[in-house]
């Protein structure tokens, strides 16, 4: 498979087979990203398409993605679910609000239950813990693919990673001391 | 919190990841297993394993408008100094110390390659030639490195009289197409009168200035260097006494 660099070269250029090849390199995975993000398989199609839409307007413009089209591509996507979740903001429930008899971690039924309802919690996050916990847990991205796509170091990314989940547990039935 | 939390955190969950029942990932970390629990519940549990794919014609449908509006950038042409910058970018791309070796050892085994092929068909070509043909030099070339890479002496002196065989050959190959030509051979000096001597069946012309080194006998070993003439006769200009083998 043809490199990323060489690939954003003809990119810049308008090559149309090489901005072929992006949507069908890059188009699942970003709506996987849009959909674990929104939990909302409509919304995270169309805005997929807005992703790609929105690399055309940049080339019309002269102003192309320049160092990395991954990164750029998810940035976006990030921006517009970013956009798309202020407009719907919703409340979550504790999950201890979720059972009336006494929960356990164990109890397989319990955490199918719990799942959903965690995931809805992601958007009590910042953005930023948003789009770290969807590219490491929804996209099964590693640590080093998540810091090139933050155009962060590896460190900040686990400190992310860490304060996400930290923030995540709040809405476990077990006591998390996430500051240390 | 500190960095070597973060990282049992990440290793825990590069576990998790890889199958190993979380109960089992906090056994490794007895220490942290009251922090790390929660964290490993909410990683575990927040994770997409079948991640839903979108119908193939909504997929379809967008491909084709994006593609569409793909269709109305207009093209770009590169400036010069643009074309400069990517030939460069080129060339620093292939200046890694892999691919420098990559290149030097696909450039030497072609060239190593190319020789050898060029050596073998010319060698193969020159295999016929007779003195005074443009590629015989390249046999005597060959006959001289079959020689040198020949270590058994044995082996090497049965090398020299196959090449000597060779030498005689030629010449009554030349005597009979009537062609001139200088000429070397190894032969038994059969008889010797002052100026016409015969060697291994030739006759031989000796000029008055004719080199002869080691006082050959009837029945020694010489070495003839001379000239045929068109006429068929052999006029020496060297004869030399070899060692008895």
């Amino acid at each position: 498979m043809e490199d990323e660099a060489s690939l954003l070269e003809r990119v810049q250029r308008h090559d149309q087979q090489a901005l072929a090849e992006v949507h069908d390199r890059y188009f699942d995975q970003l709506y996987h990203y849009l959909n674990y993000r929104l939990q909302d398989p409509d919304v995270a199609a169309d805005l997929a398409g807005e992703v790609f839409l929105a690399l055309i307007q940049a080339l019309k413009r002269g102003s192309p993605p320049k160092t990395s089209l991954t990164g750029w591509l998810y940035a976006v996507a990030r921006n517009l679910a970013a956009d798309h979740i202020k407009k719907k903001v919703t409340t979550v429930p504790l999950i201890d609000d979720l059972v009336s008899d006494e929960p356990s971690l164990t109890d397989q039924a319990y955490l199918a239950q719990l799942a959903p309802t965690l995931r809805q919690a992601l958007h009590q996050l910042t953005d930023e813990q948003q789009h770290v916990i969807t590219l490491r847990f929804g996209q099964g991205l590693s640590l080093a693919e998540t810091a090139v796509i933050l155009d962060k170091s590896v460190g900040a990314v686990k400190a992310l990673q860490h304060r996400a989940l930290a923030s995540l547990a709040r809405f476990m039935p077990v006591e998390v001391d996430y500051d240390g | 919190m500190t960095d070597s939390f973060e990282s049992i955190l990440d290793e825990s969950i590069s576990a998790l990841q890889a199958g190993i029942p979380i109960e089992e990932v906090l056994a490794e970390v007895p220490d942290y297993a009251g922090q790390l629990r929660p964290l490993l519940y909410a990683a575990m549990l927040v994770a997409d394993p079948n991640p839903q794919l979108l119908p193939d014609e909504r997929k379809e449908a967008l491909r084709a408008q994006y593609l569409a509006q793909a269709a109305t950038l207009p093209p770009v042409t590169p400036t010069i100094a643009e074309k400069v910058e990517a030939v460069f970018r080129i060339i620093r791309r292939r200046l890694t110390r892999k691919a420098v070796l990559s290149d030097l050892i696909t450039i030497t085994v072609t060239v190593f390659l190319t020789l050898l092929m060029s050596a073998l068909i010319l060698s193969f070509a020159a295999a016929d030639t007779l003195p005074g043909d443009w590629l015989y030099g390249l046999k005597r070339v060959s006959e001289e490195v079959r020689l040198a890479l020949t270590f058994n002496q044995a082996d090497r002196l049965a090398l020299e009289e196959n090449f000597n065989q060779e030498r005689i050959a030629e010449i009554e190959a030349l005597t009979q197409q009537n062609r001139a030509a200088v000429v070397q051979f190894r032969g038994t000096l059969d008889a010797r009168e002052e100026s016409l001597w015969i060697v291994e069946g030739f006759t031989i012309l000796l000029p008055d200035d004719v080199a002869i080194q080691g006082e050959p006998q009837e029945g020694d070993r010489v070495e003839v260097m001379g000239l045929l003439r068109t006429s068929n006769v052999l006029i020496a200009e060297t004869i030399k006494k070899i060692d008895q083998r």
